[in-house]
This record gives C-alpha cells, structure tokens and sequence, in this order.
C-alpha cells in the first residue's frame, strides 16, 4: 500500500450546496440584511474565523505502530533475484555444456574490463546503486503504514485496533456537517493533526467554529486514537456571487 | 514473522548495494585504501585477467554453479513466501475429555464475520484466521458504515463478536487486530 500523501481529504458538500453551485440570478446571500446593520463595521467585513489547539499529553498513551510487512518490496527484489540468478546459471551450464556463450554475456565481459572506474556510466551507476540500497534499507526499519492510526488499547492486551485516516476523515466531516450553519467542510487527517475548512452559510462565523470546535474535538475523542491528533478549524464564508 | 524476514533480508540486500556503491564511487575520486579491490579511478570494473583467474582450477565451475544455483533456491522461496496466504485452515478444540475436535477456520471466520456485520456501524467485515492451531489469532478489517462510531464498533466487535468465537471454541485468549476503512460514501445530513 502506498502512502505517500501526508493527509488524507474528504471533501464534502450537502445536498443544498450541490444546488446552488452555478450561475444563478439570487440575489445576495441573506447576511448582508438588515438586522445586522447596526453591528460593527468589522462584524460584517469578517469571512473567516479560525482555531487550532494542541492536546496534553496527558491523553495520549504509548501504542506500537503497525508494522507494514513489506510484501511488495520483498517480492520484488525477490523476483528481480531469481531471474538474475537463473539466466546467469543457465548461461553458465549451457557453456559447461559446450555450446556458445549468450550474446549479452560476452558484451557484459566486454564493458567491465573495458571501462575505467571514472567512467561516467560507472559512477552513475554506482550512485544510483547506493540510493536503491539507502531506499531499502530505510524501508527495512521504519514502520511504514502511515495511512493507519493506532486506537487506544482500552486496557485489552490482546486487541489491536488501527483505523485509516481516510475512514477517520469521513466520520469526522459527517459530524462536521450536522453543525448548523455548515455548507460544505473538508475534513484532511495527518497523523498529528485534523484540519477542517468549513464554508459556513449563516450564523455567525465564530459560533459556528466554537460548534464545530466542540463536535469536532468530541469526535477525535470518541475516535479513541491512542494519540490525540491536534485540531485545527477554519471557518469561511462561501466566495460571494 | 514475515515481516522479520523481509525486513531482515531488505535490509541486508540495502548495505550490500550501498556498501558497493560507496565503494566504486570512491574509487572514482581516488580515495583508495589498501584493502580494496581496485587500485585507482583509471582501474576497470573486472578485468579480462580477473574474471578468467580461476577458470581453469578444478572447484571453481562447481562452486560458481552451486552458489547461483543456491541464491536461486533461496529467492525463489522468498517470493512464494510473500504469496502464500498465512491463513489458518482449522483450529483444535479441546473439548475437556481428552478427544480434541477440529474447527474448520473457514468456518470460524465466516461466523465471526456474520455477527459483526450484525453490529451496528459495520457494514462488511472480513475476517482471517492466522497463527498456530492451538494459539489461533485473528485479523478483522472492518467496512465502517457511514455515522459509524469506531471506538464503540471496535469495543463491540471485541466483546461479542469475537469474544462468543472465543468461548465456543474454548480458546483462553484469542489477539485480535482490527482495522477500520471507510468507504467514501456521499455525506447525508441529518436536520
């Protein structure tokens, strides 16, 4: 499985959004009406409100990281091995067995006693041989999997639970979106923080963030991560028409 | 256990790449220390000298035949070991009366699926027996269904789920390891 992508994104818009995506004749959102005339100047030029705030640790508890087999790099190099050590052993036998040497054989001879070491073909082959190895040996000792998150253990030794930050993400972005006031929210889990961008409709911005602060950290809770991932809110208002 | 040896022999594949890349490339710059193979950057890969030097001695065919042939035998049980599925085809039984019975893993797991899939926030579960006969474990990915709760899924599929296989088998414990996937379903909104 690759997992290259630091964050794992849901987006996701409700019914009501999908409609009124598109050119329309409406007039202008209903915020701008008269009942907030008479607040502050600022009040209606704000259109955005965001949060972040780091958990204690006093949550977290130590739980080991999954441990990807490394099937697909294993298998690889392991086929890649078995062909380079079949043709050479078949060529070898057949000329113990008195017939002639393959073409590509006698060209190889041919190469490594004919190019010195400072060759440029020979050192970017030496390089590129040197980063393959480093690569391999990096997937050799880290733990890999970082698409998937440790759950507490809920003081049971023999349960091991891990959950994958796009399924975390979508659970996530569903309570986000029973927030009223919420149009559309993306929701992307990184292994240490949750990061949600929601377009806010109505209501005022920042209680729609401290709502969406609440249900949100409620639900990184209720996710029962074996460490609290940070959380950080951002509230827009949709772009104006 | 698998993954020991693939990281073990990943590993080791690594530092013999790296090594000899290191190798060659300070060769290049001339940086040559005695113990080296070659002795300058004008020095070539493998000489015409070097690669006959012991044709004509009587263990080298055998020896250069054995050794391939060996790292052949060895890759090519590397690479059915990453195909082969680890998984459990039956489980004994004790049945306290000194006559153990065989369960058919199969069996097991499909049960074990049946009853989470019953839970509430599960939509599909696949279950895989692994391990030993008499220390069976078990591996579970879960399909979550949307408004799902994962750490309730999780305490549920544990305590009924896999804990009723459990006792009906007569296992003392049975390791369980979980993990949840979603689909990326569309959001439903409930107002």
């Amino acid at each position: 499985m690759t997992n290259d992508t630091d964050e794992d994104v849901v987006e996701a818009a409700d019914d009501e959004a999908a409609t009124v995506s598109g050119p329309t004749l409406e007039k202008p959102a209903p915020e701008k009406s008269a009942p907030e005339e008479s607040a502050p100047e600022n009040r209606l030029a704000k259109t955005a409100s965001a949060v972040r705030y780091e958990p204690g640790d006093a949550e977290s508890e130590a739980v080991r990281r999954f441990w990807s087999v490394r099937r697909v790099p294993a298998a690889l190099a392991a086929v890649l091995l078995v062909v380079a050590a079949g043709v050479l052993l078949y060529d070898i036998v057949s000329v113990r067995a008195e017939r002639p040497a393959a073409a590509w054989r006698r060209e190889l001879a041919d190469e490594l006693a004919v190019r010195g070491l400072d060759d440029a073909s020979v050192v970017l082959a030496a390089v590129a041989a040197m980063l393959l190895g480093l690569w391999l040996v990096v997937l050799a000792v880290t733990p890999g999997l970082r698409g998937l998150l440790p759950m507490r253990r809920r003081d049971d030794a023999f349960l091991r639970a891990g959950i994958e930050r796009g399924a975390a993400a979508v659970v996530l972005r569903d309570r986000a979106l029973e927030v009223s006031g919420v149009r559309s929210v993306r929701v992307s889990v990184g292994r240490r923080r949750v990061r949600a961008s929601a377009q806010a409709h109505f209501r005022d911005l920042d209680v729609v963030r401290a709502d969406l602060d609440a249900v949100l950290g409620e639900g990184i809770r209720e996710l029962g991560l074996a460490r609290q991932p940070a959380l950080a809110v951002q509230v827009h208002r949709p772009a104006r028409r | 256990m698998l993954s020991i040896v693939n990281r073990v022999l990943l590993g080791l594949l690594g530092l013999a790449l790296f090594g000899a890349g290191l190798v060659v490339v300070l060769t290049a710059l001339d940086v040559v220390p005695a113990a080296w193979p070659w002795s300058g950057p004008d020095d070539v890969l493998l000489s015409d000298a070097d690669r006959t030097r012991w044709r004509d001695e009587g263990w080298w065919w055998p020896v250069v035949i054995g050794g391939l042939a060996l790292v052949m035998l060895l890759a090519l049980w590397w690479t059915v070991a990453q195909l082969r599925q680890q998984r459990l085809s039956e489980v004994l039984v004790d049945s306290g009366d000194g006559v153990g019975a065989l369960l058919r893993g199969r069996a097991m797991e499909d049960v074990v699926s049946a009853e989470a899939e019953s839970l509430p926030g599960i939509d599909e579960a696949r279950v895989t027996l692994v391990g030993r006969r008499t220390q069976p474990r078990i591996r579970v990915g879960l399909l979550l269904a949307p408004q799902a709760q994962p750490d309730v899924a999780v305490h549920r599929l544990r305590t009924e789920a896999v804990e009723h296989a459990r006792a009906s088998a007569g296992l003392a414990v049975l390791p369980t390891e979980v993990r949840l996937r979603s689909t990326k379903h569309a959001p439903e909104r409930l107002s």
